[in-house]
């Protein structure tokens, strides 16, 4: 079979080698850190001070991961059951729904998303008092 | 099903080996199990069941909002059309009739998931050919978008956004700008993979009669989406029964006669233009109101009794929900229709026979088959 070479298909390509001499698009981490998102989904908060204990973050949980929990620290006077949410980021799909249901809006989800700890009991996370 | 079946007696010289499940031919985990002669393939059969998850029978047992976070997990490249499907059923469903500000939302956040899924899809067709320029630049460009989805819905790959009633947020300020502006760029860089991939001779030459699809068969088969249109069978959901605002949007269907693996790129680097081309219309046009709409007793309302089968045109293909609401606040039945389905099976099997075993990667990426919409 006849084959004709087909020049500027062969040559064209190498016009991606000016790519060469761009700048890179990624961060040079950890010199330079990602700009936090607004609304991102990340790592739970909960402001105690707001927080009233009524588990409807833990009825709407469709994984099951969160635990109502005996707080520790000041709480939210109206607080009857004196629990507050603990979540199982083992389970947690960060869908958001808690924070939806929660009716003071103190749970909310921040853009924190990195977790390091040994000790893996910590995943059961309590959130952060903000 | 056409010339080879399942069942085809191979010679007793062919070796067999396993083609996956983890291979760069498919975004998800599948096996194919290939008698070859040689280099040549004799016999191919699909095994699926590496990413079962039964998410038919979770949704069953969730409520209907809590069922709306699963959704979008039966589909990793694309999970936007799960979403709409499900919310557009329960609308259907329960009679809710959502605002222009939200239809507009909708059209935007699916045509940004169609173009993120065919930059994927292109990097997948360069990785599965070997090609090492496309890969990086088409993943890098698809972070872009999700920078966008990351502002907007606060998830950056599941975005659980598409919510019954309308969408979950209203767009952040100055997202349109940027989206605009990210057009713009992605617009102008699009003629760069022409002349790197898409008119690349040694890419031709690869793609170029092979997977070739019988054209009589597509709509028999059920074929759909840019492998039908790479039949010259110019077949698209958002023309044929539009949902939404694509009735009043301006939009081209790209086909090819190819029947090709390269036909199949071209109709997906067409589409790319269209889907630029939708959402500048959306941006021009994105009307002013509500986001999302009352639901009777929200996180517990309930269908009446019915049926309904609704469709999205994912960038693979239709992709259909049939959900049945029996009276309660769960649905009694939720079937998912992925277009892998057909091509993973119907189509995959036949035409890998005779094809080269170096192609086999290429032929699954160029038909986009994504296992977990399989296995739902
Ligand atoms: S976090 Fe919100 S929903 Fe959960 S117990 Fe506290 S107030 Fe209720
Ligand atoms: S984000 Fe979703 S999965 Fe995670 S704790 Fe909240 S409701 Fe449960």
């Amino acid at each position: 079979m006849a084959w004709t070479p087909d020049v500027k298909g062969l040559i064209q390509p190498f016009t991606a080698l000016k790519s060469s001499v761009e700048q890179p698009y990624t961060l040079n981490y950890p010199v330079e850190k990602r700009q936090d998102v607004t609304g991102y989904r990340g790592f739970h908060v909960n402001s105690l001070a707001l927080c009233v204990g009524c588990g409807n973050c833990q009825e709407i949980c469709m994984n099951e991961a969160i635990d109502m929990v005996e707080a520790t620290g000041e709480i939210n006077p109206k607080n009857a059951s004196g629990l507050v949410p603990r979540i199982d980021y083992g389970r947690c799909c960060w869908c958001g729904l808690c924070t939806d249901v929660c009716g003071p809006d103190s749970l909310r989800m921040e853009g924190d998303y990195t977790y390091v700890s040994a000790d893996a009991d910590s995943f059961l996370y309590m959130p952060k008092d903000r | 099903m056409s010339k080879a079946t399942r069942h085809t007696d191979t010679p007793a010289t062919s070796i067999k080996i396993f083609h996956g499940p983890q291979h760069p031919g498919v975004t998800g985990n599948m096996s194919m199990e290939l008698d070859l002669d040689g280099e040549t393939i004799v016999k191919a059969v699909t095994h699926v069941g590496y990413l079962h998850r039964g998410f038919e029978k979770l949704v069953e047992r969730r409520t209907l909002i809590q069922a709306f976070t699963i959704v979008c997990r039966i589909c990793v490249p694309e999970p936007d059309p799960n979403e709409e499907n499900f919310a557009r059923g329960i609308e259907e469903l329960a009679g809710l009739e959502i605002s222009e500000r939200a239809k507009f939302i909708r059209v935007m956040v699916l045509e940004l998931a169609r173009l993120q899924a065919h930059y994927l899809w292109l990097a997948g067709q360069g990785g599965s050919i070997g090609h090492e320029v496309v890969p990086q630049w088409a993943v890098g460009e698809r972070d872009f978008i999700l920078d966008l989805f990351e502002a907007l819905s606060g998830g950056r790959v599941y975005h659980m956004y598409i919510y019954p009633g309308g969408v979950k947020r209203d767009l952040p300020e100055g997202l349109l700008e940027r989206l605009s502006d990210l057009l713009d760029r992605l617009e102008q860089r699009l003629p760069e993979y022409d002349r790197v991939f898409f008119d690349n001779a040694a890419v031709r030459k690869r793609l170029q009669n092979v997977g070739v699809v019988d054209a009589d068969e597509a709509i028999v088969n059920g074929y759909c989406g840019p492998v039908l249109r790479g039949c010259g069978i110019a077949r698209d959901v958002r023309r044929d029964a539009p949902y939404l605002v694509y009735d009043q949007l301006e939009f081209d269907i790209p086909t090819e006669t190819g029947c090709d693996a390269y036909a199949r790129a071209l109709v997906r680097r067409a589409e790319m233009y269209q889907s630029i081309r939708i959402l500048r219309q959306v941006i021009a046009r994105m009307p002013p109101g509500e986001f999302q709409c009352k639901l009777p007793r929200h996180h517990k309302f309930r269908l009446p009794k019915a049926e309904t089968y609704v469709q999205t045109e994912s960038a693979r293909g239709a992709f259909g929900y049939f959900m049945a609401g029996d009276g309660t606040e769960y649905l009694r039945r939720l079937q998912v229709r992925g277009p892998s389905i057909v091509h993973g099976f119907t189509l995959l099997e036949p035409l890998l026979v005779g094809a080269q075993l170096s192609d086999v990667a290429l032929i699954m990426n160029s038909l986009g088959i994504c296992p977990p919409e399989i296995e739902r």
